[in-house]
C-alpha cells in the first residue's frame, strides 16, 4: 500500500503511450497536489536508424527514405536533401521547378498548421474546434492530392528538379481552396482569440520569456511567439523564397496563445504566398540532368519546417551513395523549452504546454547523450559503446 | 471576449448533411493523377534496369532473358510498392505508368500481390524456375 | 401482489431493466447529437449495447496494491444507488413507484452516491492517473452539490413540499423555468457537472489523465460503471425536466422534454471548452451559489410580499 507522507510527491507519468501523446515520448512530472514541481523527458521511442539505413541506398533512393521521417513535415525533408544533393553535385533545379518545389512546400505548412491547430484544440478539451479545422483541413489534402497524387508523402522532388506541374486547371482548384481556407481561417483567429472559456486555457500559461527564448535556443513559431525573429525563410532564404520573399511573423504575448495566434497568422502569409507563387510562376522545364555520381564533398542545408529550422548535412565520396546523412530537426531544439516551463504550472496545463511547441516525435529521434565525466572524449568506438551499454542495463535492473 | 463562439458553425451543421463520406456507398471521384498500381509496357523496354536500382522499396526486378531480343519480364511486390513513382520518371523509355484507380489493393492471400508483367510464353518460362538437373541430357557413360 | 409490483418496479419498470435500456440509449442519443453538431455521422443506435456487450465479456483485471473487495464492490454500489434512486423519480412519464415525504433529498444523495464510489474508486488504486483523476471527481462533487440542490430546491419552495410526486403534481402545466430562469440555469450547468459533461469533464480529461478515476477499470467493473452514468443521466433529465419544465405527465411528454433537455446540453456540451478543476471550482462557489441565492431571494420575497 502506498504510505503518505507530509510532502509526498506524485510522479504523474506522461508516455510513453499516453492519449495526450499522438506520438511515443516518455516525460515525468512531480506533481504536488495540482502543481507540478520537476519535470524531466526521454525521447528515442520512434528511433529507426534512418540515418544508417540511408548509407546503404542511392542518392535517389534516399529522398523517399527520409521524406518518411515525418509524415506531417514529410515533403520538407525531401526538400532540405534534394537541395543538399544538388549543392554537392553543382546542379541548380530550373526556376519553374524551384517555385512548385516551395508551393508544395508552403501548401503542407498550411496542412501541418491547420492539423496543429486540431490537435491543440482538442488538448484543450475543445473537441467542437477540432473537429471542424480538420474538416476544412480536408480542402487542402484533396488540393494536395490532385496536384502531387497521394494525400501524404507527396513525392514531388526529383534530384534535379520535380515530377509534376502545375496546369491551369490545378490553379483554378488551388485558388478556389485557398480562398474557402482564408474563410475559415478569419473565423479560427476570431475563436481563438475572443473566446472567453478557450483563453483561459491558453491565455498567460506557458509563459516563455524572449530571454528564455534566444538562451534555449527556440526555432520556429514557438520562438516567433516570444518575439524572437528566427525564420530561415526570410534569414536566408533557399529556392524561390528569394524570388518570393516572406514577411517574418512575430508575437509578443509569450504564451500558448500567442503560439496559437502566429500559427494563425503564418497561415494567412501562405495564402498570400501561394496566390503569388501561382500568378508568378516561371516558365520553363521541370528538370535539369543530374549526374548518378556525385563528386565528394559535403553540404549544409538549412529549410523552415512547419516546426521550426530543419537543418540537414549530407557527406558524399564520389559513388552514387552518400557517406553520411545528418539530420537535425526543429523539435528537438524546442522540447527543452518545455521541461522547462512545465515547472510551476498546474497538471491540467501541461499537455497544453507540450503541444504548444508542436512536438513531433517521429523527427527527433534522434538523441545523442554525451558521457564527459567518464571518457572526456567526444566519440566511441563501438567495443565501448557496448561496453557501456551492457553496464547501463545492468546498473538499472 | 465572447462566450460560444462556434454557436454559428455548429447551428449551421445541425441542418446540414454530415460531410463523412461513407464509403463504400457513396465513392469520391478519383483524381487523376493519384498514384495507384504499377503498370509497364514492356515494347520500349531496353532491359537498363535504372527502374530497379532506384526504387527505394526493391518492389522491381526486370528479368532479363534475352537481352538482344528484348525478351524481358518485369517481377513487381505490389505489397512492397510505396507509389512514390520515381520509376516513372527514372524510366528513359517511358514504360512505367501508375493506374490512378488501381487503389483498393486489399486481398486475401500474399500471392496476389506478385505481379508479372510480360508475354504469356515469357512469364511462364519464368515461372517454370531454372531446370532440374537430372532433366539434362544425360552424360554419356 | 405486493412483492411482486415490487419486484416489477425494482426489476423492470421504472428502475432495472428498462432504465439500463434507457440510459444507453440516452447516451447513444447524446452522442448522435453531438456528432450532428460537429458535422459528422455518430455511432449507430446499438454503439453502448455492443459496447457494454464487450466489456462484460472481457476479465476483470485487478490491480495490485488495491482492496479486492472495494474494488469488486464499488461499481455494484454505484449501479444500485443510480436504480434505487430511480424508484422516485417520475421515469418514463408514469408517476413514481415509491414516494414518502422527503425522498427529494434521497434521491440527490443515492445520485451523489454513485460519483462517490466512482471517487473512492479511483483512490483505492496505487495509479497516479486515478489518484489524481479521483481528487478531481470528489472536490468537483463538493463544488456542483450545494448549487444544484438549492436549485432544485426553488420549485420545492414554491411547491411548498419535500416530496417528489408533490412537487410534480404542482409543476404540471407550470412552466417553472419561465418564472424561476436564474435557477434554471443553474440547474442545468448543474446537471452537466454532475453528469461530468464537457466542459465539466476535467475528472475525466482523457488528455491529461487517461481516464480519471477509472483508469484502472475493465471488464465487468468498468461496464457497471457506465451503466451507471447512463441511468444518472436518465434521472438527472427527467428531475430537471419535471421540476423546470412543467412535469412530466405522460410519457410522450416525457420523451420530448427530455430530448428536448438533451439537445440543449449537447448544444453546451459542443461550443463550450474544458475548464480547469480550479476554474471550475471558482467559477460555482462564485457565480453558481450567487445566482441561486440570488433567485431565492427573490422568490421569498414574491411569496412574503404576496
Amino acid at each position: 500500500m502506498m504510505e503518505k507522507t507530509a510532502n509526498e510527491q506524485f510522479t504523474v507519468p506522461i508516455g510513453p503511450q499516453h492519449p495526450a501523446l499522438k506520438e511515443p515520448g516518455s516525460f515525468r512530472f512531480n506533481v504536488d497536489g495540482e502543481v507540478v514541481t520537476g519535470a524531466t523527458v526521454r525521447l528515442g521511442y520512434a528511433h529507426r536508424g534512418i540515418e544508417k539505413a540511408t548509407e546503404g541506398r542511392n542518392f535517389v533512393q534516399n529522398i523517399y527514405l527520409l521524406e518518411r521521417i515525418c509524415g506531417i513535415c514529410s515533403d520538407i525533408h525531401a526538400t532540405a536533401y534534394v537541395l543538399a544533393v544538388e549543392q554537392l553535385a553543382g546542379v541548380e533545379a530550373p526556376p519553374r521547378a524551384q517555385a512548385i518545389r516551395i508551393l508544395v512546400a508552403e501548401l503542407e505548412r498550411i496542412h501541418s498548421h491547420l492539423l496543429w491547430v486540431g490537435v491543440a484544440a482538442h488538448e484543450a478539451g475543445f473537441d467542437t474546434l477540432f473537429m471542424y479545422s480538420w474538416r476544412d483541413r480536408e480542402t487542402i489534402m484533396d488540393i494536395l492530392e490532385g496536384l502531387t497524387g497521394n494525400r501524404v508523402n507527396y513525392s514531388v522532388n526529383l534530384l534535379g528538379g520535380v515530377k509534376v506541374d502545375v496546369d491551369e486547371q490545378q490553379k483554378d482548384t488551388i485558388l478556389k481552396g485557398i480562398e474557402f481556407l482564408e474563410e475559415r481561417t478569419k473565423h479560427y483567429l476570431d475563436v481563438i482569440t475572443k473566446d472567453a472559456m478557450f483563453l483561459q486555457r491558453t491565455r498567460g500559461v506557458g509563459i516563455f520569456t524572449r530571454t528564455q527564448a534566444e538562451v534555449l535556443g527556440a526555432v520556429g513559431p514557438t520562438a516567433r511567439a516570444s518575439d524572437v525573429a528566427r525564420d530561415v525563410r526570410v534569414e536566408a532564404p533557399y529556392g524561390a523564397y528569394k524570388d518570393f520573399p516572406v514577411n517574418m511573423i512575430t508575437e509578443k504575448g509569450c504564451d500558448v496563445e500567442a503560439r496559437f495566434v502566429v500559427r494563425i497568422r503564418e497561415l494567412f502569409e501562405s495564402y498570400r504566398l501561394v496566390r503569388e507563387i501561382l500568378n508568378k510562376l516561371p516558365e520553363g522545364e521541370l528538370t535539369a540532368r543530374f549526374p548518378r555520381r556525385i563528386k565528394p564533398g559535403e553540404a549544409i542545408s538549412r529549410v523552415e519546417a512547419p516546426r521550426g529550422e530543419l537543418f540537414y548535412f549530407v557527406k558524399s565520396n564520389g559513388t552514387d551513395k552518400p557517406e553520411r546523412v545528418k539530420v537535425r530537426t526543429p523539435t528537438i531544439c524546442n522540447m527543452t523549452s518545455v521541461v522547462k516551463l512545465a515547472v510551476g504550472h498546474q497538471l491540467a496545463d501541461v499537455p497544453m504546454i507540450l503541444v504548444g511547441i508542436d512536438p513531433c516525435f517521429s523527427c527527433n529521434d534522434r538523441a545523442v547523450s554525451i558521457d564527459h565525466h567518464q571518457h572526456g572524449r567526444e566519440d566511441w568506438s563501438m567495443e565501448e559503446l557496448r561496453e557501456y551499454g551492457i553496464r547501463f542495463y545492468h546498473g538499472h535492473t | 471576449m465572447k462566450l460560444a463562439t462556434m454557436i454559428g458553425d455548429v447551428r449551421t451543421s445541425f441542418f446540414r448533411k454530415p460531410v463523412t463520406q461513407r464509403y463504400p456507398f457513396e465513392r469520391r471521384e478519383t483524381p487523376e493523377r493519384l498514384r495507384g498500381l504499377l503498370n509497364w509496357n514492356g515494347e520500349n523496354c531496353s532491359g537498363c534496369n535504372i527502374c530497379s536500382m532506384d526504387c527505394p522499396a526493391k518492389a522491381i526486378e526486370v528479368i532479363v532473358i534475352d537481352k538482344k531480343a528484348k525478351r524481358f519480364v518485369m517481377h513487381y511486390q505490389a505489397d512492397r510498392c510505396t507509389f512514390c513513382a520515381q520509376c516513372v520518371f527514372s524510366c528513359n523509355h517511358d514504360c512505367i505508368s501508375l493506374d490512378s484507380n488501381g487503389w483498393e489493393l486489399a486481398a486475401l492471400a500474399r500471392n496476389a500481390f506478385a505481379i508479372y508483367y510480360g508475354t504469356e510464353d515469357d512469364i511462364k518460362y519464368v515461372l517454370a524456375g531454372p531446370p532440374a538437373p537430372d532433366a539434362e541430357a544425360p552424360v554419356e557413360g | 401482489m405486493d412483492i411482486l409490483s415490487d419486484l416489477f418496479a425494482i426489476l423492470i419498470f421504472p428502475s432495472g431493466l428498462f432504465l439500463l435500456i434507457a440510459g444507453l440509449l440516452y447516451e447513444w442519443a447524446d452522442r448522435k447529437l453531438l456528432a450532428q453538431l460537429q458535422n459528422r455521422i455518430g455511432p449507430r443506435w446499438f454503439q453502448p449495447f455492443a459496447d457494454v456487450t464487450k466489456l462484460l465479456a472481457k476479465e476483470e483485471v485487478i490491480p495490485t496494491g488495491v482492496n479486492p473487495y472495494l474494488f469488486v464492490g464499488l461499481p455494484i454500489i454505484a449501479l444500485a444507488g443510480g436504480l434505487t434512486a430511480a424508484l422516485y423519480v417520475p421515469i418514463g412519464g408514469v408517476a413514481p413507484a415509491y414516494s414518502f415525504n422527503g425522498d427529494l433529498i434521497v434521491t440527490l444523495y443515492l445520485l451523489s452516491l454513485l460519483t462517490l464510489c466512482m471517487g473512492l474508486a479511483g483512490s483505492n488504486t496505487m495509479d497516479r492517473f486515478s489518484l489524481v483523476g479521483a481528487t478531481r471527481t470528489l472536490t468537483q462533487l463538493f463544488s456542483y452539490e450545494a448549487p444544484f440542490l438549492l436549485a432544485l430546491l426553488g420549485p420545492a419552495i414554491v411547491a411548498g413540499s419535500w416530496q417528489i410526486s408533490q412537487i410534480t403534481n404542482y409543476t404540471n402545466g407550470h412552466w417553472l423555468v419561465l418564472t424561476q430562469p436564474l435557477g434554471f440555469i443553474v440547474v442545468l450547468i448543474g446537471l452537466m457537472g454532475k453528469l461530468e459533461l464537457p466542459p465539466f469533464d476535467a475528472p475525466e480529461a482523457e488528455t491529461e489523465i487517461v481516464a480519471g478515476a477509472l483508469t484502472e477499470y475493465s471488464g465487468r467493473g468498468l461496464a457497471m460503471f457506465r451503466l451507471g452514468k447512463g441511468i444518472e443521466m436518465v434521472i438527472g433529465l427527467t428531475l430537471v425536466a419535471a421540476f423546470y419544465l412543467g412535469g412530466v405527465s405522460n410519457p410522450l411528454w416525457f420523451l420530448v422534454k427530455t430530448l428536448g433537455l438533451l439537445l440543449v446540453v449537447a448544444i453546451l456540451q459542443a461550443v463550450l471548452a474544458r475548464l480547469r478543476i480550479d476554474q471550475t471550482v471558482g467559477m460555482w462557489w462564485r457565480y453558481g451559489a450567487l445566482l441561486v441565492l440570488i433567485q431565492w431571494l427573490f422568490m421569498i420575497g414574491m411569496r412574503v410580499a404576496i
